[in-house]
């Protein structure tokens, strides 16, 4: 244990000299999760179907315009709008903010629509109360919808089927009161629907979800679990460079005449390299909760275990600098490790749903992604940010991370031994 | 029982991948104890794969090789103990000082802090380095590189010191002062093995030198017998042409 507190003594002073290395490893990845965040945050809203600016022009003094007022001003999808600069726009103004692309959806409610709906509704039922065939000419209720092109159709359907749900009710209502009306001149016993309520079967709702399918995360829970991951793997570089650099040095083989172990010499390294993965990790959380409330992103929420984070952020360090020695191992020379490092990264980066969240892939691209470790860690990140799972519901994502990182870590020394030791 | 010798290496022969000839081909060598031992060869000869199969780096296909009684395929991590390597390359971290580089090494070799403290400081002293050892090992100049390189080989007391081509690209007086200490620590009973191809300095320093070529010894004595025992011979260089020839060779070994 002695001598193996020197080559961690090495290890660390190798890498704090490298301070053009350093920052790299921790610059890079908080400008990657503040710009990524911030870049992504309005794709994720329209993602998550919240937000969509709304401008809702009421004049109706009745029942339907208050019904849908309160519908759509309650809705957690519209931000709605009913004035501009303090005055109450016209239909043209309505048109034109929704045309300019201020408001992706625009409604013009006019005047006396409730009372319209009352008078046309009164003379149908009385018509059928007298034995009219005849049907009298009604007056056209026409609400005015404006709709942005870029819009997304099920905004447009949700907004479509509230608005036809709320005025067929307030029809309901006054052909109910109509005909109570009616019915109480011919009865000699006088009957009352005042208290009867049309919200007979009432739909209660919750998200089941079951582990591995979709759930969408806001741009701080995407991004910040995705760039620290990215920055993790991307220590592969470092690492595997500096396996590299002491080998073409010198220095490795005046270590491989001293009494350490090749094992010992990488497990040093390793060693290092986790707790600097740790720290990336921290400083990321960091990020994510304190700095990204400040430039206007949701903070992140950490779930409800530490523990459990601290277990997978582990993991997946483990996973990367295990990928980091092998790359160290088999690369020839430091240009090969820094290509293929960079582009192996990269390519685990897509393919996991770092770049492009898993949701939004194709069927087959949520397949493929499976293979990639950052998806793994990524799927594990998910399950504590956004399912508040626990201990339990990480295991099956640290085991196969820290598998990987185990299997790179074999064949690496197994690589060495028969490739370049020849022994 | 092989404890004639500090280092024996009997019948000795590797094979590179892809290549036609061995590079060692029934290498048999002696190195008494104490003694300063100057291997000579041309490129390509086996010099280097011969140092690197006594330190372990390199297995070898048959024949084998005791260092201090010890064999190297079977005790090579009690040997690394009795074994000094200062390898060509300056093999030290170049972003550490003189001093954490020392430290380092010494802590490896499991020596005790108050002893390695005063070894680093004797060493530094020894070899003119004492005033700059808090220094970046880049910043030295290759005179310093090359002394340090030899310190840390030497930073354990090693019983056997193997030294390859110590004095390569230093000044002159880097390489006396190299040279004058390396008599030094001989004297103190350390076996070094001297690789060089500055010929007048093994004829000035070694008390034996071995010629290597095509894989095996082709000679060996003192530099004296070396010398009077080729006629037309008056100092070791042109003994060495006169065994090894004058063709060119820049294969690897």
């Amino acid at each position: 244990m002695g001598r193996f507190r020197y080559l961690l003594y090495k290890d660390y002073l190798l890498l704090v000299r490298d301070i053009a290395g350093l920052l790299l490893m921790f610059v890079m990845p908080i400008l990657l999760v503040v710009l990524m965040s911030t870049l992504q945050n309005s794709t994720f809203n329209v993602v998550n179907d919240i937000h969509v600016p709304l401008l809702l022009v009421n004049n109706d003094k009745g029942e339907l315009g208050k019904a849908i007022d309160k519908e759509i001003t309650s809705s957690e999808i519209f931000d709605v709008t009913t004035d501009l600069d303090g005055r109450k726009p016209s239909l043209e103004d309505v048109e034109r903010e929704v045309a300019a692309g201020k408001f992706m959806l625009g409604i013009f409610l006019p005047e006396d629509a409730t009372e319209k709906i009352r008078t046309n509704v009164k003379k149908y039922v009385v018509c059928a109360f007298n034995g009219i065939d005849s049907i009298p000419p009604k007056e056209l209720v026409e609400l005015s919808i404006f709709i942005d092109p870029t819009t997304k159709a099920s905004f447009y359907s949700v907004l479509m089927s509230t608005l036809r749900e709320r005025a067929q009710k307030v029809q309901f209502e006054f052909i109910l009161k109509e005909m109570t009306s009616e019915v109480n001149k011919l009865s000699p016993i006088p009957i009352s629907t005042n208290k009867f309520s049309g919200d007979q079967v009432t739909l209660k709702s919750k998200f089941a979800i079951l582990k591995g399918n979709k759930i969408v995360p806001n741009s701080v829970q995407h991004n910040v679990p995705a760039w620290t991951l990215f920055a993790i793997f991307f220590i592969v570089i470092s690492l595997a460079g500096s396996i590299i650099k002491e080998r073409e040095e010198g220095s490795f083989t005046r270590l491989l005449t001293m009494p350490c172990s090749y094992t010992e010499y990488l497990l040093s390294k390793s060693i290092i390299y986790t707790v600097v993965a740790l720290l990336q990790f921290g400083v990321m959380l960091l990020i994510g909760v304190y700095i990204l409330p400040l430039i206007g992103l949701e903070s992140l929420n950490l779930g409800s275990s530490i523990p459990a984070l601290f277990t997978l952020a582990l993991s997946s360090a483990v996973a990367a600098i295990g990928f980091g020695v092998c790359i160290g191992n088999i690369s020839g020379t430091y240009q090969q490790s820094s290509v293929f490092g960079s582009i192996s990264v990269v390519m685990m980066a897509a393919v996991g749903g770092v770049w492009v969240p898993i949701f939004l892939m194709s069927e087959t691209m949520q397949f493929i992604s499976r293979l990639s470790p950052m998806n793994w860690g990524l799927s594990g990140f998910y399950d504590l940010f956004l399912r508040n799972e626990g201990f339990m519901a990480i295991m099956p994502e640290c085991l196969a991370l820290i598998a990987f990182g185990t299997i790179c870590f074999i064949f690496a020394i197994i690589y060495n031994n028969k490739h370049r030791l020849d022994l | 029982m092989h404890n004639n010798f500090a280092i024996e290496i009997n019948d000795l022969t590797k094979t590179y991948k892809g290549k036609k000839h061995p590079t060692l081909n029934g290498l048999n060598l002696n190195i008494p104890f104490g003694s300063l031992f100057g291997l000579l060869a041309p490129n390509g000869a086996g010099k280097t794969t011969t140092i690197s199969a006594i330190c372990g780096l390199r297995k070898f296909e048959t024949g084998s090789i005791y260092v201090h009684g010890l064999s190297v395929k079977k005790n090579l991590n009690q040997i690394k103990s009795v074994i000094g390597l200062v390898p060509q390359d300056i093999a030290l971290f170049p972003t550490l000082t003189a001093m954490e580089n020392l430290r380092i090494i010494g802590g490896i070799y499991g020596i005790a802090t108050p002893v390695l403290k005063k070894r680093i400081d004797d060493l530094l002293e020894l070899f003119d380095l004492y005033g700059s050892r808090n220094n970046i090992i880049s910043h030295y100049s290759g005179g310093m590189k090359r002394r340090i390189n030899l310190i840390a080989g030497m930073l354990h007391d090693p019983r056997v010191l193997i030294l390859d081509e110590p004095t390569v690209g230093v000044d002159a007086q880097s390489r006396k002062l190299i040279l004058e200490k390396l008599r030094e620590i001989n004297r103190t009973g350390t076996t070094i093995l001297f690789i060089s191809h500055y010929l007048e300095e093994a004829e000035e320093i070694c008390d034996q030198v071995a010629f290597i070529d095509n894989g095996r010894v082709i000679s060996q004595g003192s530099p004296k017998e070396m010398i009077d025992g080729n006629c037309n011979c008056n100092n070791l260089e042109s003994v060495y042409l006169c065994l090894t020839g004058k063709q060119m060779r820049d294969c690897n070994g």
